[in-house]
């Protein structure tokens, strides 16, 4: 079941928590207030990359998960396409003889997760998992899968785009439809969604 | 329910099919080679294992034509409703780097796994779900554990896993400033071991159904994890890997005294090799016979797990351990794990392969004949 989802764009972000606390607030300028952990690497992250560390920091907080054990899943990959352009444009402009490290290691798919992995000591499965005619739905298939398989004690599941991202907190059977929100909406309009259902409360 | 490989096919540096490349890794010749590809550009290695006669001058990516030349012998055999899953670290990243040495920005988003995923399932007439799937260079291990789940969850009869990644001057600078390439073909295991060196390959398993069978060998239980340490540095305690192959003896209900041998990821870093032996001793105990086939068709990234696999499903049927090619004096912590020279053993019946990657993923897969219900 979604214990949590939590939500993060440029106007507003907040935390929808089925039987627990649900709020919303504007985004603050300072990011790094709502993850509440050091982050080592802060100055690295791209725009995406912070989106969804503060939508995973709200819904895992949010979700009192009690295991350690928990895996991240994600679908988004306009930040990782980012961090690639960034690296190789920083490449090519400095003679094509060597490139920089610290811009080559953030540009996988899942460089995002890692990071937020590393964060929020998530110490699950990690994976890019993209079905592009139904993303986040596909995510809680596989996540449901792997809770069911063992392979995690809760998961996180994360979709984002360049502007917003969401993460939804599970533990034990993912039953999506009794979620009250559109799972086939992109990122933005998920996050809209999720306001309105706080607002409404 | 178990999960067995019903085709397959794989291209790596010592050409197309099994046979070529399970001849060249029991010859103990590596296919890597000196490449002029990055000529002048200042990198700390001109070693590469290149696909034979893949071109760059054609406008296809390698990787593309990579795919097509693996599945050229199998076009129109697949059920059109089987679903696909392309695993792959970063997809066509060729496209990257002419959209900014072009200056085409829409170039960019052709990179995109889950285009070349979609590309990969209209060349072969598919119409069912597609899934791009990436976990660093454990992502086509990953891709067969989340094959395996899909089938014993009933979602589908049978997947056709797919998995890829080609040498590009992305990539091939992106290790050369990590200092992670070996300016010789890698020695994975060896205690002159310093580094990895790149190598390409397409590999495509067709996955299905199978009862418990002493004729076929199955994926019997698999366990992904993260270290969450460090975002390219191995956990030194080797904690994820071993949690990984902890979960996939537990799912395949075995015990760690009945693996016969380990198909490593072995990269030839000297980490990353000292993190998995330290894995091994800590989840298995007594030393098994290791192998790693990087030596030979260099690490080929997002096709690392799946190729690997396959050479250990072939390993089993046969009863040999193939050897790690480039290791002459094993490092002193793989003295009694590490093969030098392959081992024949006409009665195995279960292996381990296991993958790491960058933001500290791990994967581990059980595979053998037989097996739970």
């Amino acid at each position: 079941m979604i214990r949590a989802a939590a939500w993060l764009c440029t106007q507003h972000h907040g935390v929808f928590a089925p039987g627990g606390e649900s709020w919303q607030r504007p985004t603050p300028s300072d990011l790094s207030s709502l993850v509440g952990r050091p982050i080592k690497y802060a100055q690295r992250l791209t725009d995406e990359a912070w989106n969804c560390l503060c939508a995973a920091s709200l819904a895992h907080k949010a979700s009192k998960f009690e295991t350690s054990e928990i895996g991240l899943l994600t679908a988004g990959t306009e930040g990782c396409r980012d961090a690639q352009e960034n690296y190789f444009r920083d490449y090519v402009a400095n003679g094509r003889a060597l490139g920089r490290g610290n811009l080559f290691i953030y540009t996988l798919p899942t460089s995002v997760a890692g990071e937020v992995g590393i964060v929020l000591s998530l110490r699950g499965p990690c994976m890019f998992i993209r079905d592009d005619v139904r993303p986040l739905p596909a995510l809680l298939e596989h996540a449901g899968q792997m809770l069911s398989d063992g392979e995690a004690g809760a998961m996180l599941l994360l979709w984002c785009d360049s502007s917003a991202a969401v993460c939804l907190a599970i533990d034990g059977n993912a039953e999506s439809q009794a979620f009250p929100l559109g799972l086939e909406s992109n990122p933005s309009e998920l996050c809209r969604q999720l306001q309105q259902l706080v607002l409404a409360l | 329910m178990n999960v067995r490989i019903a085709q397959s096919d794989l291209l790596t540096a010592y050409g197309h099919g099994m046979d070529a490349l399970w001849k060249g890794l029991l010859s103990g010749r590596t296919a890597i080679r000196p490449t002029r590809r990055f000529d002048g550009r200042g990198f700390n290695s001109d070693q590469a294992a290149l696909i034979p006669d893949l071109r760059d001058d054609t406008g296809e990516t390698r990787i593309w034509q990579a795919i097509r030349r693996v599945f050229s012998p199998h076009a129109g055999k697949f059920d059109p409703q089987t679903p696909l899953i392309l695993a792959t670290t970063v997809g066509e990243i060729e496209f990257v780097e002419r959209s900014v040495l072009e200056s085409n920005w829409d170039l960019a988003a052709e990179s995109k796994p889950e285009k070349l995923a979609e590309r990969t399932q209209h060349l072969l007439g598919l119409r069912g779900p597609v899934i791009a799937l990436s976990s660093a260079c454990a992502s086509s291990a990953a891709a067969l554990t989340r094959a395996a789940s899909m089938i014993r969850h009933n979602q589908a009869e049978s997947i056709l896993v797919v998995a890829c990644d080609a040498v590009s001057e992305f990539v091939y600078s992106g290790f050369s400033s990590l200092a992670s390439l070996d300016s010789e073909p890698a020695r994975p295991f060896d205690s002159g071991r310093c580094g990895l060196t790149l190598g390409e390959a397409a590999a495509w398993a067709l996955l299905t159904q199978s009862d418990a069978d002493k004729d076929n060998v199955s994926i019997l239980g698999w366990g992904n994890t993260a270290d969450a340490v460090h975002m390219t540095a191995p956990d030194r305690n080797g904690n994820g890997l071993t949690r990984a192959i902890q979960k996939a003896l537990v799912m395949s209900r075995q015990r760690a005294d009945e693996i016969n041998f380990i198909a490593a990821h072995g990269t030839g870093t000297v980490y990353s090799d000292a993190m998995e032996l330290t894995s091994f001793g800590n989840a298995i105990g007594g030393a098994r016979p290791v192998f790693s086939i990087k030596g030979g068709i260099g690490h080929t990234l997002g096709a690392a797990g799946l190729t690997q696999f396959l050479v250990a499903t072939h390993a089993l049927k046969l009863g040999i351990v193939p050897p790690s090619v480039g290791l002459t004096t094993p490092d002193e912590s793989a003295r009694d794990w590490a093969v030098a020279k392959s081992k024949s053993n006409g009665s195995m019946q279960l292996a381990l392969s296991t993958n790491s990657g960058f933001g500290g993923v791990n994967t581990a897969m059980l595979l053998g004949t037989g097996g739970a219900e």
